[in-house]
């Protein structure tokens, strides 16, 4: 019993990483040909679901680190996403349990806040913008950016399902 | 089993609480040290993700601009048939009033491009790094003006804030020279935050609405001579003894496209000419007038010669008739009349050269009084 399940462990962490990784590459590829002034982050997508696969330290981890990344090109703002992804990436795994029941609605709901805390994190603790281009950033362009990635991560864990598929533990 | 869960735990807690401060400590961090890390994180793992995220905003540039350039590549299809003509009389006159060198050696072009998770105005990625000269506070400029300053430098791509960003600053004057003072951004609220503010601006040198203003060259990060802004207003301040004007920028900052870096070792220190032609434009007025003297110089002598030889064959005429109307032979000397060099002299005077003296060394005189002279008019 213990020699069958041992593969199948490995291949649902070789599927997460590869899930990951394509991710990765989708958010520097195909992120900057869509554009728009609320994109799509596949980076949180990334973030949340390898998040609940994770303990809550190292999803901690991996979004400090997917944080460092996203602070090296904004030199103006550095630290923020590092603070921010760090923090989405332990609730988001501490809330795994609540969010994950393999349903559709709830998996972007979840993408949806875990994308909305993100950016208020993010605009608090970094870019110099305050007052009204806050509340506008926060109200309006913040909500609009988590929807699209939260349709875009809803698409992906219909279509590449085996790929995305939460295995909470 | 609840020991190892509550260990679990803890560490879980652990790990979280040094992510945070370190996050922490990389938001306090001197922003020499932000770089260094940035900089060192961008040149290593992130390296072919950023070249990969560069050519698709490149791509993406292409597929919005497409149309543009088709109705662009259209216009300029009528206008190639004539291009080479121009291009030569640009040439000509560029090399004429000096201003070849300076387009030509002084500048790389590159494209400006916008990264990040949220749509940031005060920073831009450039698709020219240390590998094309580029340096750290090489001015960006378009073909309106100032956009912005390099900060940090990669060998691909560089990075570089715009006017927007609340630590720039340029030294300005206005577009006469009559007013100096600081240019920095509007710290305002909504659309008055993309305006910029020109500070320390002397009382008694008042500056009136619609006045050009440009960088100053004083401090010598910017070359003298880029339009930064406009004057439409005076903002009343408690400073009573300067004056404060609000500048509507040449440049908008939202609109990434082609920019032009000016490597500051190889650009000239003053672009005046370039975008605007400042009210100091001798040089520019000596140049012409100068080659327009040598021009009228050359025609003049290039006549003289002529009736010279007019004058000389005449004289061998007469010469000859008149010896022949006598019944002398042809090779009887005769003594040569003054009259020719005197007539010559007469003639050839007031033709050629005017009234006026031509300097041949010194300074040359005021332009108004070159401003009509015969061959440029």
């Amino acid at each position: 019993m213990a020699v069958r399940s041992q593969p199948s462990a490995m291949a649902t962490y070789a599927q997460a990483i590869v899930g990951f990784i394509l991710l990765l590459i989708a958010h520097y590829t195909v992120r900057p040909l869509i554009g728009g002034r609320a994109p799509v982050d596949f980076l949180a997508i990334a973030v949340l679901f390898s998040a609940v696969r994770l303990r809550p330290g190292a999803a901690a981890l991996l979004g400090f680190a997917v944080g460092l990344t996203i602070d090296a090109l904004q030199p103006d703002s550095f630290g923020a996403a590092t603070l921010a992804f760090t923090l989405v990436g332990y609730g988001a795994s501490w809330l795994k349990a609540v969010f994950f029941a393999d349903h559709i609605a709830l998996t972007g709901l979840f993408v949806f806040a875990g994308k909305w805390i993100y950016d208020g994190v993010y605009n608090l603790a970094g870019p110099r913008i305050g007052g009204l281009d806050l509340v506008v950033q926060l109200l309006l362009w913040t909500p609009l950016a988590a929807a699209l990635t939260a349709l875009v991560a809803v698409l992906l864990l219909t279509v590449f399902r085996p790929l995305y598929r939460p295995h909470t533990k | 089993m609840a020991r190892a869960v509550r260990t679990a735990s803890q560490l879980d807690t652990g790990l979280l609480i040094a992510c945070g401060v370190l996050a922490a400590v990389a938001l306090v961090m001197p922003r020499w040290m932000q770089d260094g890390v940035a900089t060192a994180i961008r040149r290593t793992v992130l390296a072919p993700l950023v070249s990969v995220q560069q050519q698709a905003e490149v791509m993406r540039t292409t597929i919005v601009t497409r149309d543009s350039l088709q109705a662009l590549s259209g216009a300029l299809l009528g206008s190639a048939l004539i291009a080479p003509e121009l291009v030569n009389e640009n040439d000509q006159l560029r090399q004429l009033i000096g201003l070849a060198a300076r387009l030509k050696n002084g500048f790389v072009s590159a494209e400006a491009l916008r990264t990040g998770t949220l749509d940031r105005e005060f920073t831009l990625t450039v698709s020219a790094g240390s590998n094309a000269g580029v340096e750290r506070l090489t001015p960006v400029v378009t073909a309106d003006g100032l956009l912005g300053i390099v900060t940090t430098v990669d060998p691909t791509f560089s990075t570089a804030i715009t006017w927007a960003d609340p630590d720039f600053r340029v030294s300005a004057m206005s577009v006469d020279g009559a007013a100096f003072g600081i240019v920095q951004p509007h710290l305002g609220t909504g659309a008055q935050r993309w305006l910029l503010e020109l500070h320390g601006v002397p009382f008694r040198a008042p500056v009136k609405n619609g006045t050009l203003v440009v960088s100053s060259g004083l401090g010598g990060t910017y070359p003298r001579g880029i339009p930064v802004g406009t004057v439409i207003g005076e903002l009343q301040t408690t400073e009573k003894w300067v004056r404060t004007y609000m500048l509507k920028p040449s440049v908008l900052p939202n609109t990434p496209g082609p920019v032009l870096l000016m490597i500051p070792s190889r650009s000239p220190k003053d672009v005046n000419g370039v975008w605007t032609t400042l009210t100091s434009t001798d040089s520019a007025t000596r140049s012409i007038v100068i080659a327009g003297d040598s021009m009228a110089k050359k025609a003049a002598l290039e006549e003289i010669a002529a009736r010279r030889a007019v004058d000389s064959v005449a004289v061998d005429s007469l010469r000859g008739d008149s010896l022949a109307a006598l019944g002398l032979p042809r090779n009887t000397p005769v003594a040569k009349p003054d009259t020719t060099k005197r007539d010559t002299t007469k003639r050839a005077k007031p033709d050629t050269i005017p009234a006026k003296p031509k300097p041949t060394t010194g300074p040359p005189p005021p332009a108004e009084d070159r401003a009509m002279e015969p061959s440029w008019r």
